[in-house]
C-alpha cells in the first residue's frame, strides 16, 4: 500500500462489443449517431416519477417555462419526441384504467372477471421441426467449425513433436499398397490379387489415425509426450491386420530320412499365445510380414491341394500343417507351414529336428509360386493381333500341324507344383548322394587321384559333374575322364569311349561304376606307360571272365612284353588288389621231359611268377610298373 | 474312338452349351499421330502387365471375297458377297497364319454399349491363301497394319497404324491417313452382354483422348 500507483481512467475509445459468437469472433456496435444518443438518453427518464397531475400541469405550463434550467432544457430537447410522449401519456392512461378496473373488480360486487375462451394457437409441426434443426445445425455448424480449429491447433502442436503427420504418412503408405476409402475408413490391400494370385483369402486392413493416448501409454518412461524429442518417432498412422495374418510365417522344407521324429517337431512350434500386438513395429514391416504370412499360407494352400490329388505310388500325406511326400525309398520331403504369433517365440525353439531346414527348397517353392502368378497374369499376345487371347502359341500351331489327341493332351498337362518341388527334392537328394560317393571313393582310392569339378551352372533339376581318374606324375601319360548327370531320379553316366551308363537312384551302382573305371584306367595308363618306354602291348581285356569272382565288376587285365620278347609281365587290376606277375620267355627252369623234349620249346616262356608290389619302391602303382619294366629291360 | 461323327456332335455340344467364343463385341476410334504418344501413355496406366512395354505388332491382311450368285434370282440381289480375312504377322515368323469370318454387325439401340458381330477364327497354315484361290475367292483389298496391342482382363486394345500395299510388295507402304485406329474388342460367346458395359467403362476412361464409339459403316458409306 506504500506504493501509490496513478491509475487514469478513460472511457474506451473502441465500440462497444455487441455480441461474442461461440468462435470467438467479436461483433461491435456501430457508433451511435447524435439522435441516437439521445433516444438513449431519452429511456434513462424515470416516466413513473411524473405523476399524472405533474403532466397535466406540464401541459398546461408548456408556454410558461417556469421549471428549472434543467427541466427547461429537458423539455426543450423533448419536443422534436412529442408523439413519443403522447403515447407514453395514453400508456399511462390506459394502465390507470387498468388499475381501476382492477380495483373495480377486487370488490367483485361490481364487476366479475370471467376467463375468456382463448383463441388456439395454431402450430404448424413441421415447421417447427424445420426451425429446430435450422437451429441446431446451425449450433452444429458451429461447434464442428470450433472443433475443427482445435484440432488443427493440436496438429500443429503434434507436428512440431517427433511424431509424423498422418497426411504424409498415409502418402507413403499409399505409394507403396493399394488403398482405398470406403465411407469413412480407409482399407487396404496387401493380397496378391493384382499380381495373379487365385487365393480365395482377403488380405485386406485398415488403416485408421493413432491416437495420442496411446502414444503417451506406448513410451512409459518419458513423463512428457511434448517433451523433446523421444528417441524412436512414433508413427502418427496405424494398421490394423486381421488376426489370421499377424505374426511371422514361414514355410519350412525338411529331407528326411526314415521317419525319425514326425510327430513331436510341429506340436511345439503351434503352441502359439494371443496374437501380440507389437506397437513399435513400423507399419510398413507389419505390412511386409502380413503380406508374407498370406504367401505363405497361400503356398501352403496350393501344396496341400496338389498332395491330395496327386496319385503318387506312394500317396502323400497332409496332416495339420505338414505335407509329407516321399522322396526316394526311404527319404521324406517334409513341408510345414509355421505360423507363429508371437515375435519372442522364435528365439526360444530353434526348430528341433535334426535335419536342417533347406533354404533353397524353400526359396524355389517361392519362386514356383511366383511363377504361377506371373503365368496367371503374362499371357501371351496373339499374333496376328486379331487373334484370340488367351491360347499358347503351342494351342494355335496345334491346327496347321494338325496335332492329334496325344499331343494335344501333352499341352494341357502342366505340373503341379508339388510335383515341382519333389523333383527338385529328389535332385537335390541325387546330388548330395553323388557328391558324397565320389567323395568318400577319392577318399578311399590313393592310388589313382580321383577329381571331380561340379559345374557351376545347373538347373533345379539337373547338374553335371565331370570326373577325372589320372594318377600323379602320369597324368601326361594316361587320364580317364567320365561326364555324369545327375538328373531327378537318375543318374547318367557318359565314359571315356562315348558309352552311356544310365543308373538309378541307388548310390551303390555308381561306386561300382567308378570303381570300374578305376581298373580299366589302371589297365589303360600301363599300357601306356609301355608303349613310352618300348615294351608291347600283347593284349587287354576290361573284363576278365577267368579268376576268383569279384563281389562288383569284373576284374581287368593286360599282358605285356619286353622290347626283345623275353619278358612277360601280366596285370590283373581288381578293386581290391593289383596282382602283377613276371614271366621269363627263355624259361630258366626248363628241363627236357619226355613230352615236351626239344630244348627250342623254352621260348614259350615261363611259368608267371607274382611280383610282390607292396614291397616295391615306388610312389604308386605306375610308378612301381615303370621302376619294373626298367629293370627287366635292363637285365636282358 | 473319336469318329468324324463324334467330332461333329461334340462339335454341336459345345455350341448348344455356349462356350465357343464366336461374338465380338467392338468399339472402334481413331486419334491423330501427333497424339497416338499420349494415349499409348494412357493405355499403359491402364492396362494390364505393361511393365516390359506394350506388345507391338506387324500385320498384314489381305480379304477375299467370294461371290455367289443368288439361286432365288431375285433383281434386287444377285450376288451375295462373302468375305473372309486372312491375316498373318510379319514381325513373328512362327505363327500360323489366321482365317476369319466377321459377320453383319448388329448396332442394336442405344442401351447396347457396342458393336456386336459373330466373328470366327482359325489358324491355318500359309497355303491358306492358295487354297481360298482355287475355291474361287478373290482379293478384294489388302492392307498392313502395324501398331500397339494392349489387354485388360479379358479385353483387347490395339492401336494401329494402316498402310496402303505399295505395288512393290516389301518396300513401298505408304500410310492411308494421318491418324491410328483404336479398337477395344473382346471375343465371348453369345450372350455375355455384361461385357459390353465393362468396355464403355473402360472407353470412358480413354474419353477425352479418344472416343470409342458403335461406328456405323453404312452410315459412312453414305455420307461419302
Amino acid at each position: 500500500m506504500s506504493y501509490s500507483v496513478n491509475i487514469s481512467v478513460e472511457a474506451p475509445t473502441e465500440n462497444q462489443i455487441q455480441e461474442i459468437t461461440y468462435d470467438g469472433t467479436e461483433i461491435y456496435q456501430p457508433p451511435l449517431t447524435l439522435s441516437e444518443s439521445l433516444a438513449k438518453y431519452a429511456q434513462k427518464i424515470d416516466f413513473s416519477k411524473t405523476s399524472e397531475v405533474e403532466i397535466k400541469k406540464e401541459e398546461s405550463n408548456e408556454d410558461s417555462k417556469s421549471d428549472t434550467d434543467s427541466k427547461d432544457a429537458f423539455q426543450s430537447s423533448l419536443w422534436p419526441w412529442d408523439s413519443v410522449r403522447n403515447k407514453l401519456r395514453n400508456t399511462l392512461q390506459e394502465v390507470c384504467v387498468l388499475a381501476d378496473v382492477l380495483a373495480i373488480a377486487k370488490d367483485k360486487r361490481y364487476l366479475v372477471l370471467d376467463p375468456v375462451q382463448q383463441e388456439p394457437l395454431e402450430t404448424k409441426p413441421m415447421v417447427q421441426i424445420y426451425a429446430r434443426k435450422k437451429a441446431l445445425a446451425g449450433a452444429a455448424s458451429v461447434l464442428l467449425a470450433g472443433s475443427e480449429k482445435m484440432k488443427n491447433s493440436q496438429n500443429e502442436a503434434a507436428r512440431s513433436r517427433t511424431t509424423l503427420d498422418f497426411h504424409i504418412e498415409l502418402l507413403r503408405l499409399r505409394q507403396n499398397w493399394r488403398l482405398k476409402k470406403v465411407s469413412n475408413t480407409i482399407i487396404g490391400d496387401l493380397s496378391y490379387r493384382t499380381t495373379g494370385s487365385k487365393y480365395l483369402q482377403t488380405g485386406t486392413f485398415e488403416v485408421t489415425k493413432a491416437e495420442d493416448e496411446e502414444k503417451v501409454t506406448s513410451p512409459p518412461s518419458s513423463p512428457l509426450p511434448g517433451g523433446p524429442a523421444p528417441v524412436k518417432p512414433t508413427s502418427a498412422l496405424r494398421v490394423s491386420i486381421p488376426s489370421e495374418l499377424q505374426g511371422v510365417a514361414y514355410i519350412e522344407v525338411l529331407c528326411q530320412k526314415d521317419q525319425e521324429d514326425l510327430c513331436t517337431a510341429n506340436l511345439t512350434l503351434l503352441g502359439s499365445g494371443p496374437p501380440p500386438s507389437n506397437p513399435d513395429m513400423h507399419w510398413q514391416q507389419k505390412l511386409e510380414a502380413a503380406q508374407n504370412v498370406l504367401f505363405c499360407k497361400e503356398l501352403f494352400n496350393q501344396l496341400a491341394k496338389e498332395a491330395v490329388q496327386l496319385q503318387a505310388p506312394i500317396p502323400h500325406m497332409v496332416v495339420g500343417n505338414q505335407i509329407m511326400a516321399t522322396v526316394l525309398p526311404g527319404i521324406q520331403l517334409i513341408i510345414a507351414l509355421r505360423h507363429s504369433t508371437s515375435s519372442d517365440k522364435k528365439q526360444q525353439n530353434p526348430p528341433p529336428s535334426k535335419s536342417d531346414h533347406d533354404h533353397v527348397l524353400e526359396h524355389s517353392l517361392h519362386q514356383l509360386l511366383r511363377e504361377v502368378h506371373h503365368k496367371n497374369t503374362h499371357h501371351p499376345f496373339p499374333h496376328p493381333a486379331t487373334g484370340p487371347l488367351g491360347p499358347s502359341k503351342k494351342r494355335m500351331l496345334a491346327g496347321p500341324t494338325a496335332a492329334d489327341r496325344y499331343e494335344l493332351l501333352e499341352m494341357t498337362k502342366t505340373q503341379t507344383l508339388l510335383e515341382q518341388i519333389v523333383q527338385q527334392a529328389q535332385h537335390f537328394i541325387m546330388r548330395m548322394r553323388t557328391e558324397y560317393v565320389l567323395d568318400t571313393i577319392a577318399k578311399e582310392v590313393k592310388d589313382p587321384l580321383i577329381t571331380s569339378h561340379w559345374n557351376t551352372l545347373n538347373s533345379p533339376t539337373q547338374s553335371c559333374v565331370k570326373i577325372h581318374i589320372s594318377t600323379h606324375g602320369y597324368d601326361a601319360v594316361c587320364r580317364t575322364p567320365l561326364i555324369i548327370h545327375v538328373g531327378e531320379k537318375s543318374l547318367k553316366c557318359i565314359c571315356r569311349d562315348g558309352k552311356v551308363m544310365n543308373m538309378s537312384y541307388e548310390p551303390q551302382e555308381l561306386r561300382d561304376l567308378i570303381f570300374c573305371h578305376i581298373n580299366q584306367h589302371q589297365i589303360l595308363a600301363v599300357q601306356a606307360l609301355a608303349k613310352t618306354m618300348g615294351w608291347q602291348a600283347l593284349g587287354n581285356s576290361n573284363h576278365l571272365g577267368t579268376g576268383t569272382v569279384e563281389p562288383l565288376g569284373n576284374a581287368s587285365s593286360c599282358l605285356l612284353s619286353s622290347p626283345t620278347g623275353d619278358r612277360i609281365i601280366a596285370v590283373r587290376c581288381e578293386p581290391s588288389d593289383t596282382q602283377v606277375s613276371v614271366a621269363h620267355s627263355p624259361r630258366q627252369d626248363f628241363f627236357p621231359s619226355r613230352l615236351v623234349t626239344e630244348r627250342k620249346w623254352e621260348h614259350l616262356g615261363g611259368q608267371f611268377r607274382d611280383v610282390r608290389l607292396d614291397k616295391m619302391e615306388g610312389r604308386n602303382f605306375l610308378h612301381k610298373m615303370e621302376l619294373l619294366m626298367a629293370s627287366l629291360t635292363s637285365s636282358s | 474312338m473319336s469318329t468324324p461323327g463324334n467330332a461333329m456332335d461334340s462339335l454341336s455340344a459345345a455350341l448348344k452349351c455356349n462356350i465357343i467364343p464366336n461374338q465380338e463385341y467392338l468399339l472402334q476410334g481413331s486419334v491423330l499421330d501427333q497424339y497416338v504418344e499420349v494415349l499409348l501413355h494412357r493405355l499403359r496406366g491402364l492396362c494390364d502387365n505393361v511393365d516390359s512395354g506394350p506388345e507391338t505388332f506387324h500385320d498384314h491382311e489381305i480379304c477375299f471375297s467370294l461371290r455367289i450368285p443368288n439361286s432365288g434370282a431375285t433383281t434386287s440381289m444377285p450376288m451375295s458377297v462373302f468375305s473372309l480375312r486372312v491375316r498373318r504377322a510379319i514381325d513373328v515368323t512362327d505363327t500360323p497364319f489366321q482365317l476369319r469370318y466377321i459377320g453383319q454387325q448388329e448396332l442394336g439401340d442405344k442401351n447396347r454399349p457396342t458393336v456386336v458381330r459373330s466373328s470366327i477364327d482359325m489358324a491355318c497354315s500359309s497355303s491358306i491363301i492358295e487354297f481360298l484361290n482355287e475355291l474361287g475367292c478373290r482379293i478384294d483389298f489388302e492392307y498392313i497394319a502395324r501398331g500397339y496391342m494392349f489387354r485388360k482382363g479379358r479385353m483387347k486394345i490395339t492401336v494401329s497404324k494402316i498402310f496402303k500395299m505399295g505395288s512393290n510388295k516389301q518396300e513401298s507402304v505408304e500410310p492411308i491417313s494421318q491418324s491410328y485406329i483404336v479398337e477395344l474388342s473382346v471375343l465371348a460367346p453369345s450372350g455375355q452382354d455384361s461385357i459390353g458395359e465393362d468396355m464403355r467403362i473402360f472407353a470412358e476412361q480413354l474419353r477425352p483422348l479418344v472416343q470409342l464409339e458403335k461406328i456405323d459403316y453404312k452410315r459412312l458409306s453414305n455420307m461419302m
